[in-house]
Parts: C-alpha cells; sequence; structure tokens
C-alpha cells in the first residue's frame, strides 16, 4: 500500500473496529447480555482495533507529516475533524501498545466476572473508551474533543464500577467522577477562552493562539488548562481520586485508566503547553516543574505507605506523572529562556516516559490483577510466596518492578537518564531561578527514583517472596495464557525500549520538529556506540543495549564456572535461622508495614503517623494475650478536595432545585425566556 | 577497540584482585588503631578463596530469585567499576555510560540483594532489607548532588571528562564547592559500603547489622560473590571520590613511567581516603538507626552547600 | 608572584574559610550537645579572625588585624571558656531539644543559605571581582546566611545558653559582613560592638543562673509563667 495512505486507512479502519465493537455489543447485551464468550468475542474488536491504531500511530510518525480530514457536513459550528500529526500519532501509538496486550489479557480475565453481572456491554464499553481515547487524542477541533474527552469519562466511569455492589467501588467511582467534570469544567473554559481569542474552534488555528492573548487573560487559560488536564493526570493536590478509582476497577480497566486514561492530561498538558502557547513566560514553567517535584515525591511516599497493591501502584502512578512533569517543566523554562533544543530534549524526555509509564505500569496492573484475582484480596500482607504457584507472572512482574525503578538497562532508566540531563542542562542558562532550582529537583528526582526502588522491593518481596501468608496465597495457580500473553508482551516493550532507545528516540524527531523546530536525535543519539548522549556543549552518554549485554556477560560467565563446580560441591537445603525457635512460620516474616516503618518514621513531618497498641492481659502483666495494633498516616495535601467540590455541588444544586418549580407554566417562561435571550444574542452578534 | 578491550580487561582484574585487599588493609589499620593485631590484611582472599571451595546450604523457602541475586550483584558492581575511570583519565567503557549509569548500576544491584533478603522469609533478612533500602534512598540524593557539583563545573557527567576538566585547574580542589562535595560524597560512602557509623561491618549482632541481615542466609560461593562484589563496590566509590576530587594524578599521556607513576599515586590516593575511613570509624561509635538520617540530611545540606557554593562565590 | 602575596591565593583561601564557617553555622543547627555546640562556636569564629587576618595581610589595613586579634582572644578563646563553665555549673550537658526535628531543621538552613544567596546576588553584581580591593566580597552572601540561620536557630531553641549561642553566631555573620564589605568598621564601633556581646554573654550568664535557679530548668518556655 501507498505508506501515505496506511496512516488514514489503518486510523479509519481502528475506529471502525472500535465503534463496531461497541454497537455490537449492545445488541449482543439485549440478546444475551451475561455470556462470557460473547464479551469475549468483543474483545477481539478491541484487539484488532488496537493493531491497526498501532500501525496507524507508527506509519503517522514514519511519515513525518500531518494528515487531516474533516467530514464535508458541519452543523453549527461542529464538524468531525480529525488530525494526525506527531504529537496525535505519537499519543495514538501509546494508546495502541498498551490497548493491545490489556485485551488480550482481558480474553481470560473477565472469565472469572470480573465485569460483575453485564460482561458484553461492560466489554463494549472498553471498545467505546478506546475510540474516545483515540478521538481525543486526534480530534482537532475542540467540540469534538470535548465530546470525546466526556465520552471518555462516561464509559471509564461504568468501567470503574464494574463491581457496583461494594460501596467503596461506588466511592471510588463517584470521586472519579466528580473530580472528572470539575476538571473538564476547567478545561471548557480554557479552551473556550482560546478559541474566541482565536476566532476559531479549529486545533490547527488555536496553534499558538494562547501567546497570542493578553497577558491577564493568557495566564488565566495557561492556569485552567494546566490544572483541568492536572485533574486527570493526577498532579498533587488534584490526585484525590486516583488512588480511590484505581483500586477498584477491575484490574484489566486500572491498567488502561493508568497507562493511558490519565495521560490524556498529559497530552492535554503537552499540547497547551508546547502547541497552543508557542511561548510562555518563566513562571509557567515553574508551575509545571513545581507540580512535577512534589507530585513526584509525595506520590512515592504514599505509595510505600500502602499495603493495598493496587492503591500503591495508583499511587506511582501520580509519581510517574510527577517525573513526565519535571521534563515538560524544564523544556518550558528552558524555551522561555531561548534554548530550544534543550527544550525539545525535555519534551523528548516527558514523552518518553509518558510511553515508558504506560508500558510498566499497564504489565504492574496485569500482574496485579492475576495475583488479586488469584488471592482474593488486595492486601499485601495475605499474600506472599507467589513466586512459586505463580512463576511466569512473578517474572513479569519482576520486570516491571525493576523498569519503573528505574534501573538500567530497561526503559525506566532511559527516561530518567534523560531527564537528569536536561535539569543539569538547565544549570547552563543565564536566569538565576533555573540555575538552583534545575539542580535541586534533580536532587529530589535521584529521591523519588531512590524511594520508588524501596518501595518496589517491597511491592516484590511482600507479594512474590517468602512463605505465603494466607490459605488463599498458598493456594494460588498461575493465571491464564492469554493474560500471560498480555504482561508478555508488556515485559517485552519494557526491556525493547530500553535496550533499543537510541533507535526509537528518533520517533520524537517528529514532535520536537512539530513543536519547536528542531530534530532531537541529532543532538541526542549517536547510533554508532547504541547510546543517548546529553545535547552539545554538555557530554555524557550511556547504552543501554551495551550495559545489558555487559551485564548479561558478566553475570553469566561466574554462573557458568558456579555451575562447572556445583559437581563437585554438595548443596543442601537447609531450614532458615530462625533464633532456634521450633519453625519458621509466615508470622515470624517482614510485612509491608513494617518494612515501610523507618520511612514512616523519617518523613514523620509529612505523615504525622498516629499508632495505637491496646494490649491486653490477662493473666499476668507481662504476658499480653493479646494485643491490637492499629497505625494510621495522615492523606496527602489535597485528599478532601473532593469533598469541597462536592460540599459545592451539593448547595448549588439545592439553590437550583428552586428553579424546579414544577409548574409547567414556569417551564414555558423558561423556555421564552431562553428563546428571547438566544434571538437577542443573535441579532447583536 | 583492541585497546579497549585490554584497558577494560585490565581494570577489571585490578578491581578484582586488589578489592579484598584494600578491605584487608582497612581492617588491619583499624585494629592496629584500636591497639589490637588483627588480622593479616590477606585475610580476605583467604575468605574469598574458603568459601568458594565449600559446599553450601540454601533456604528451603528460597526462590529463584536468591540464587540470581548474587551474580547480579556481581555483575553490576563488576561493570559500574569499568565506567570509573581508575589510572587513566579516561575510563576504559565511558562510552556505554557516565556516573548517572554507574550509581543506577549499583541501585540494581541493591535491588536484587534487597529482594533476595526478603525471599528467605527470615525476619532478618526483612530488617536488613528495609533499612538498606531506606538509608540508600536517602544517601541517594546527597549522592547525586555531590556528583551534580563537579558534572557541572566540568560540563559533563562523564567521570573521565570530569577527571580530565579537572587538570590543570591547580586550585580547584580548594573550591568550597569542591570541598563541601567532596565531604558530602565521603559521608554517602560511609552509608553505602555500610561502615561506621551508619553499619557495623564487623558484628554480627543481629538488631543492628544491616548489610549482614540481608546476607545471613548465604552460604559457600554465592556468599563469596557477594563479599566479593562488596569489596569491589567499596573500593569504586573510593576511586570516584579520589580521582573525581583529585584527579591531577592520572595517566593522560601514554608511556610506561607515566603509567606506573599515576598507578601508584592513585593506590597511594585510595591509601589515603582508606586511612580516613579507619580514622573515622575508629572515632565514632555507631549510630542508632534514627540518627543516620540526621547525617544524612547533613550531607544533603552539604551537597546543596556545594552546588550553590558552584556560584555563591561570584564564580560566574 | 610568590604565593603569600598573591591575591588569587588569599580569595582561594578566604572562600574556602568562609564556607568552613557556613558548614560550622549548619553543624552548630545539627549539633545537639551544648559542649560541641561551643566549640564548634569558637572553632567558627577563630576562622572568622583568620578570614579578618587574611584581608589585613593583603590590604595591609593596621584596625583589621586588631579587629582579627580581637575576634580570636574574645570570641574563639574568652567567650567558649566563660560558657564552658557555665555549663559544668547548670550540669545540663544533653538537653537541647529543638522545636524541629535535626533534618528538618538542617535542611531548612540549607534553603535559608539559598535565600541569602538570592539577597545577596543582586549586591555582589555591582562589585567586581579579582582585585586586591575586592577580597573577600564574595562572602557577603556566606554573611547573610549566618545571620538568618542565626536568627532561626534562636527560634528553633528552647534553652537560654543555646540560645546565646545562637545570638552569637548571629553577631558573627553580622561581623563577615563588616569585615568583608567595608574592610572593617572603624575601630572605635567594632569596640563598641565587642564590648556589647560580652556584656550581653556576662547578663545571660547571670540570667540563666537565675532562671534555673528560680524554675529548675533553662527551658525559656517556662517563662511564659512569669505572666501575672
Amino acid at each position: 500500500m501507498d505508506p501515505a495512505h496506511a496512516a488514514p486507512t489503518a486510523y479509519g479502519l481502528a475506529l471502525s473496529l472500535f465503534l463496531a465493537g461497541w454497537l455490537l455489543s449492545l445488541v449482543l447485551h439485549v440478546w444475551r447480555g451475561t455470556s462470557l464468550r460473547l464479551a469475549g468475542f468483543v474483545h477481539w474488536f478491541a484487539l484488532a482495533g488496537s493493531a491497526a491504531a498501532a500501525a496507524a500511530g507508527a506509519a503517522a510518525l514514519v511519515q513525518d507529516g500531518s494528515w487531516r480530514w474533516a467530514a464535508p457536513a458541519s452543523a453549527a459550528g461542529f464538524s468531525v475533524s480529525v488530525r494526525l500529526d506527531p504529537l496525535s500519532a505519537f499519543f495514538l501509538l501509546a494508546l495502541a501498545a498498551l490497548a493491545l496486550p490489556v485485551s488480550a489479557y482481558s480474553l481470560g480475565y473477565i472469565r472469572h466476572g470480573a465485569y460483575g453481572r453485564s460482561p458484553v456491554l461492560r466489554s463494549g464499553l472498553l471498545n467505546l473508551l478506546l475510540a474516545a481515547l483515540a478521538l481525543i487524542f486526534t480530534a482537532n477541533h475542540v467540540i469534538l474533543f470535548l465530546v470525546a474527552w466526556e465520552a471518555g469519562v462516561a464509559a471509564s466511569y461504568f468501567l470503574v464500577t464494574a463491581s457496583h455492589e461494594q460501596e467503596e467501588t461506588r466511592h471510588g467511582g463517584w470521586m472519579f467522577l466528580l473530580m472528572s467534570r470539575a476538571g473538564a469544567g476547567m478545561i471548557y473554559i480554557g479552551l473556550l477562552m482560546l478559541s474566541v481569542s482565536a476566532g476559531s474552534l479549529d486545533f490547527d488555528r488555536l496553534s499558538g493562539a494562547g501567546s497570542a492573548m493578553p497577558g491577564a487573560a493568557s495566564a488565566a487559560a495557561f492556569l485552567l488548562l494546566f490544572f483541568g488536564f492536572g485533574v486527570k493526570a493526577g498532579v498533587i493536590p488534584l490526585h484525590a481520586w486516583l488512588p480511590a478509582a484505581h483500586p477498584v476497577a477491575p484490574s484489566n480497566v486500572s491498567s488502561l485508566l493508568s497507562g493511558i486514561v490519565i495521560k490524556t492530561g498529559i497530552y492535554g498538558i503537552a499540547r497547551v503547553c508546547f502547541d497552543f502557547y508557542s511561548a510562555l513566560p518563566p513562571w509557567a514553567g515553574m508551575v509545571v516543574l513545581a507540580a512535577g517535584v512534589i507530585s513526584g515525591l509525595l506520590g512515592v511516599l504514599y505509595a510505600l505507605m500502602e499495603h493495598d497493591l493496587k492503591r500503591l501502584l495508583a499511587f506511582h502512578s501520580i509519581e510517574n506523572i510527577g517525573i513526565i512533569l519535571m521534563g515538560f517543566g524544564g523544556g518550558m523554562l528552558l524555551r522561555s529562556y531561548g534554548y530550544p533544543k534543550l527544550a525539545a530534549l525535555a519534551l523528548a524526555a516527558g514523552l518518553f516516559h509518558t510511553l515508558n509509564h504506560a508500558m510498566f505500569k499497564g504489565l504492574l496492573f496485569l500482574g496485579a490483577g492475576a495475583v488479586v484475582h488469584e488471592t482474593g484480596t488486595r492486601n499485601m500482607e495475605e499474600m506472599g510466596g507467589l513466586i512459586r504457584r505463580m512463576p511466569r507472572t512473578a517474572l513479569y512482574f519482576l520486570v516491571g518492578a525493576v523498569a519503573i525503578s528505574g534501573l538500567p538497562p530497561l526503559n525506566g532508566f532511559v527516561s530518567e537518564w534523560l531527564t537528569y540531563q536536561v535539569l543539569l542542562a538547565g544549570f547552563g542558562t543565564t536566569a538565576e531561578v533555573t540555575r538552583v532550582a534545575f539542580p535541586a529537583a534533580g536532587a529530589m528526582l535521584a529521591l523519588t527514583a531512590a524511594l520508588a526502588a524501596a518501595c518496589f522491593v517491597k511491592a516484590y518481596g511482600i507479594t512474590f517472596l517468602a512463605l505465603p501468608r494466607s490459605e488463599h496465597a498458598r493456594e494460588a495457580a498461575e493465571c491464564a495464557p492469554s493474560m500471560r500473553a498480555g504482561m508478555a508482551w508488556l515485559a517485552l516493550a519494557c526491556i525493547l525500549l530500553g535496550l533499543g532507545a537510541p533507535w526509537f528516540m528518533q520517533v520524537f524527531d517528529g514532535v520536537t520538529m512539530q513543536l519547536l523546530k528542531t530534530r532531537i536525535s541529532l543532538a541526542a543519539v549517536s547510533l554508532s556506540t547504541a547510546s543517548i548522549q546529553a545535547p552539545p556543549p554538555r557530554t555524557g552518554a550511556a547504552s543501554p543495549l551495551a550495559l545489558g549485554l555487559l551485564l548479561a556477560a558478566f553475570g553469566l560467565v561466574p554462573w557458568i564456572l558456579w555451575l562447572l563446580r556445583r559437581r563437585r560441591v554438595t548443596t543442601a537445603a537447609g531450614p532458615v535461622w530462625d533464633c532456634g525457635l521450633p519453625a519458621l512460620s509466615a508470622s515470624n516474616e517482614y510485612t509491608a508495614t513494617g518494612f515501610s516503618k523507618s520511612i514512616r518514621m523519617i518523613f514523620s513531618v509529612i505523615f504525622r503517623p498516629r499508632r495505637e497498641i491496646q494490649p491486653r492481659f490477662e493473666a499476668s502483666p507481662y504476658f499480653p494475650s493479646e494485643i491490637r495494633f492499629e497505625s494510621e498516616v495522615r492523606p496527602a495535601p489535597g485528599a478532601s478536595l473532593h469533598s469541597a467540590v462536592q460540599e459545592a455541588l451539593l448547595r448549588l444544586a439545592l439553590r437550583m432545585r428552586q428553579i424546579q418549580a414544577g409548574s409547567i407554566h414556569a417551564y414555558l417562561a423558561y423556555i421564552f425566556v431562553t428563546l428571547l435571550l438566544l434571538l437577542l444574542f443573535g441579532v447583536r452578534s | 577497540m583492541t585497546a579497549t578491550v585490554l584497558h577494560a580487561v585490565l581494570q577489571g582484574l585490578l578491581l578484582l584482585l586488589l578489592s579484598p585487599l584494600l578491605s584487608g588493609l582497612i581492617r588491619t589499620a583499624k585494629a592496629r588503631l584500636q591497639t589490637r593485631r588483627g588480622p593479616s590484611p590477606l585475610q580476605p582472599y583467604r575468605d574469598l578463596g574458603k568459601l568458594l571451595r565449600k559446599g553450601m546450604v540454601i533456604p528451603e523457602t528460597a526462590s529463584p530469585v536468591f540464587a540470581a541475586a548474587p551474580f547480579v550483584v556481581f555483575s553490576t558492581t563488576l561493570l559500574a567499576g569499568l565506567l570509573a575511570p581508575t589510572v587513566f583519565a579516561a575510563a576504559p567503557l565511558s562510552q556505554f555510560g557516565g556516573v548517572l549509569a554507574l550509581v543506577y548500576l549499583l541501585g540494581l544491584g541493591r535491588f536484587f540483594l534487597a529482594l533476595a533478603a526478603l525471599d528467605t522469609g527470615s525476619a532478618f533478612g526483612g530488617m536488613g532489607s528495609s533499612r538498606e533500602m531506606t538509608i540508600a534512598a536517602l544517601a541517594e540524593p546527597a549522592l547525586m548532588l555531590a556528583v551534580f557539583t563537579v558534572a557541572l563545573t566540568a560540563g559533563s557527567t562523564d567521570p573521565s571528562r570530569m577527571a580530565q576538566a579537572a587538570i590543570g585547574q591547580s586550585w580547584r580542589f580548594l573550591a568550597p564547592s569542591q570541598m563541601l562535595a567532596f565531604t558530602a560524597l565521603f559521608v554517602v560512602l560511609l552509608a553505602e559500603t555500610g561502615r561506621i557509623p551508619v553499619d557495623n561491618p564487623a558484628t554480627h549482632l543481629e538488631l543492628t547489622m544491616i548489610h549482614e541481615a540481608m546476607i545471613l542466609e548465604y552460604s559457600g560461593p554465592w556468599l563469596a560473590l557477594i563479599e566479593w562484589s562488596a569489596s569491589i563496590k567499596q573500593m569504586v566509590l573510593l576511586t570516584l571520590l579520589a580521582n573525581l576530587f583529585i584527579p591531577f594524578t592520572l595517566a593522560s599521556a601514554p608511556g610506561v613511567p607515566a603509567i606506573l607513576s599515576a598507578a601508584a599515586l592513585y593506590l597511594l590516593k585510595l591509601l589515603l581516603l582508606a586511612a580516613a575511613v579507619v580514622l573515622v570509624e575508629t572515632t565514632n561509635a555507631k549510630m542508632r538507626l534514627f540518627r543516620v538520617p540526621e547525617l544524612l540530611s547533613v550531607a544533603f545540606v552539604l551537597g546543596a552547600l556545594a552546588l550553590i557554593s558552584t556560584f555563591l562565590f561570584g564564580g560566574r | 608572584m610568590p604565593l603569600l602575596s598573591d591575591p588569587i591565593f588569599g580569595q582561594t583561601m578566604i572562600t574556602l574559610m568562609a564556607a568552613i564557617v557556613l558548614v560550622l553555622q549548619i553543624t552548630l543547627v545539627a549539633q545537639k550537645s551544648l559542649v560541641s555546640s561551643i566549640y564548634v562556636f569558637a572553632l567558627q569564629s577563630f576562622l572568622l579572625a583568620a578570614i579578618a587576618g587574611t584581608i589585613a595581610w593583603f590590604t595591609g589595613a593596621g584596625h583589621i588585624y586588631m579587629a582579627a586579634v580581637l575576634t580570636f582572644l574574645l570570641k574563639s578563646l574568652l567567650l567558649p571558656a566563660i560558657l564552658i563553665r557555665l555549663v559544668e555549673q547548670i550540669r545540663i550537658e544533653h538537653e537541647m531539644k529543638p522545636l524541629l526535628n535535626v533534618p528538618v531543621s538542617v535542611v531548612i538552613s540549607g534553603m535559608l543559605t539559598l535565600l541569602a544567596y538570592v539577597v545577596a546576588e543582586p549586591l555582589q553584581q555591582q562589585m567586581s571581582f579579582g582585585s586586591p580591593s575586592s577580597l573577600g566580597h564574595n562572602t557577603l552572601p556566606v554573611a547573610v546566611a549566618l545571620f538568618l540561620i542565626g536568627f532561626f536557630l534562636i527560634a528553633n531553641r528552647r534553652k537560654a545558653l543555646s540560645q546565646v549561642l545562637a545570638l552569637l553566631s548571629l553577631e558573627n555573620g553580622l561581623f563577615l559582613a563588616a569585615i568583608s564589605l567595608t574592610y572593617g568598621m572603624p575601630l572605635i564601633v567594632e569596640l563598641g560592638v565587642f564590648f556589647d556581646v560580652l556584656v550581653a554573654v556576662l547578663v545571660l550568664t547571670i540570667l540563666v543562673g537565675r532562671i534555673r535557679e528560680a524554675f529548675d530548668s533553662m527551658d525559656v518556655t517556662r517563662l511564659s509563667r512569669l505572666r501575672g
């Protein structure tokens, strides 16, 4: 096929498949709504559609230009108009790269009732969600964008509340809805402000519109859009919905939520900060950088306090959003001080981390889904020893854990390394603020990354290693092949994106060319040594491929020597040293709470931990017969933001109720007044 | 190409062969300073030899992670060592990764060791693992700040370049930023290598140990690999400290006399730093675990001050 | 040029000593033991005297020599001796309960240093560096930092004695600012300041003794009981 047509064709095919899957599910739902087999069938549409979307994204990125299409008829300012520019194409590719394995995983996962009582409908909703996401990333028109945005929120809401019999789930869903609405409100106003200024609703025409506005309005629109999209992305203190909604959703949905749905916020921020605003004053970059640092650090600290596996992962999403925003904020600052090449590196670092996070967090949520399904609990304290029962899942989860901890040679290392280079490059600028802020942010990034490693030692060690802590954990079994296939794909992606980073970096050429008029791979990649490098005048390089190969070699040599040696020495299996007690049991093991105790104590300024110990004595005051232990930490700032929003909404709703007089005349009067106003408005303008 | 390979092989051998001696020398010097006779400096070699020849007991509860960890730790530490310049101004593998890669490689080894510690199900392992990860997390920002300081003045994160940039600027090591960064890095070194006042390498007192608690269940060749890696790690960090801040002795020109004198001076620097470690270990008591963050916060602020100093004193 | 008359060398040494002075100030924040704090203060004052001495050597200004000698005698010998005696008298060596814990206060000190830099930067930009006449000018941010951290230290400590120590270190900041910017105030002003400090310490010494007698503690928070 002609490559110029490949992207539009594949894109159209993907959207059609998603929508067909959704529509089909509506029909099938009426026919046999509870059939798991039919639900699985609907997922094949998602799978095929994702494959097509991947092709579309890849083709558009290779092609290195923009493709547009608008429906011939457009009514009343609304037109269906889409565009595949490099930024859109990149996010479409990220969506597809995650949706494909998640769809495969779902085939096996939903067989155990994850979708509640109407599985077919929910499978269809998954298709709808994917369609909405694809449209969000590619919409070229404000109204279409907002419609897709709302469709995405609606579909996510019904997917999150699959097990709505549980109070916790309803609460999580409600928070999600509430915060999403509040965020969407800000986005509406912000986008409309830009549109009014540009005199158009086309994204094409909005490019650079923000900077053309007068100062105060420009700043207001920027802040509205940043925080509006920030709600979706889970920026602290707007994150409260995230740890409430992610854990209660079915795990395939959590994986999508964390991997790509919150990335719509990142897409929005990237689109606003680098496209709609072609220039921003330095304070804007500082806001983004500060939001990144705070989200990163607090996100990982609160993740450490969790022993609910899925909540832990949800808080890590906040952390990674923070790392992405550090890249973006750095880029904005560098752009405003006139260093477009460095800004391009920063943008690429942020986008790369966006994709990487989609891969490893998607993987970890899928792994967590398998584990939670097998053990019947999200509480890590009741897991343990699963590596023996679920070796494959354990292996994939380990890959994800190493990747998210930013350790070489996997993909997390690459994007964190690039972010470090950006933050170091800021020192070369002339502005005092960045000379201080950038290295400080770099130190905080180091702290964040090191704490993330600690957290995943805990998450992996407590969940998969040592002795099983409960009956369920003891009887767990390996998950279905389709689920393993989904995880294997993502694990492979984590490895390949790490080792092949220098080659993959060229993907960002189109984006940086579009937004900053510079090609990133010229400065930041050296293919002859398979390495990524700091842009001149700084030096420094890292080659994940070489590091990976050398690591393997240095590990294998002693391993082979050991295998040769093992024949001549005796190796015996023996009990673990337990201070001479009769036998080691699961109750001797370190718990997740115990593991993070030292962190809790050290950061007590933030956590303000409260604990209560109540021993009960019967015979002697020295030997308590029962000890009750209770401990909690203060939630992250902004955790109760939603209740403030909720109260305001309810108050407003009460006020509004008075309008609902119930009298038909009143309603007629409203309609009449509206008509009059519209007439006036129409005549005047 | 051949030169690079030869350089890498030689440096690898240097690290592998000399690191136990360095550990041994520190141990002996410490004993002498405390008016004990102490073991011979060659004792670590004997220990390693003996462990490598022995059979071993693997805990019943151990999983493949336990078996993989020693090899991962060994390979990451050795590779990290090849990213640092020792005798020559250029590190053998510097085109593959700079100081950030070095730090993160050590992090990878630590990650697996901490997992292996949790793997056995022993409470000691969990305790060691938790403490190790906590202290490492707190040491990391201080380490990064110190490294940034040098990287910023040199304009590179490649340690070879960082060292080369300083050669010829004779006053630089007296600059406050360098001194402060050096001090911060020295404190981090004490924490990372499990030295007093953070951890006591000589103790097997169950409630205070960190590194020893993690490797309590290892025996035989696997234990040898881990102990060996610990020696190498110590030598790598000392090398980094010596060559980033006092790089004048590095050989940049080829030629046998230049190389020999550079090698001798390198060893001398290592010995001096090791002496400083010995002095600190002898004159300080081990801190309570929750005093360690205080020490590391001081290191962090020293690192931050180092960074600020680069422009605090009007140096633009 | 011989080392001892090379102004670059002088500049390096002054910068280095100023940095150590700053580090000592932060050590003072991190230090819980009273006796060690007094020694740290003594060392800090000694370095200040040395800075003054270096400046005097390179500029040849006699009255700065005087200031250096006075600082050395008074602040690094006499005052520490008085304070040590006081500690021995009231037999309180360790009880320093800061309001904020050590890591937090150390990090705050770091931020204050940053603030000092931001404050002093504009002033510094108007100066030229590298000539004998500008020797020590670049220590202004350190002086401001000493002042700010000293102030923070006073607010953060409960014991009257450690507040005295904090006040003295604050005064060190003022001294550094004076010596580095204007090469010392007229000698008579300086003498006055030294005398002030001496009197302040003596008064506080007596006061601490009295507080202790009255309340059996030298925790200043107890003083709130004095209100009627």
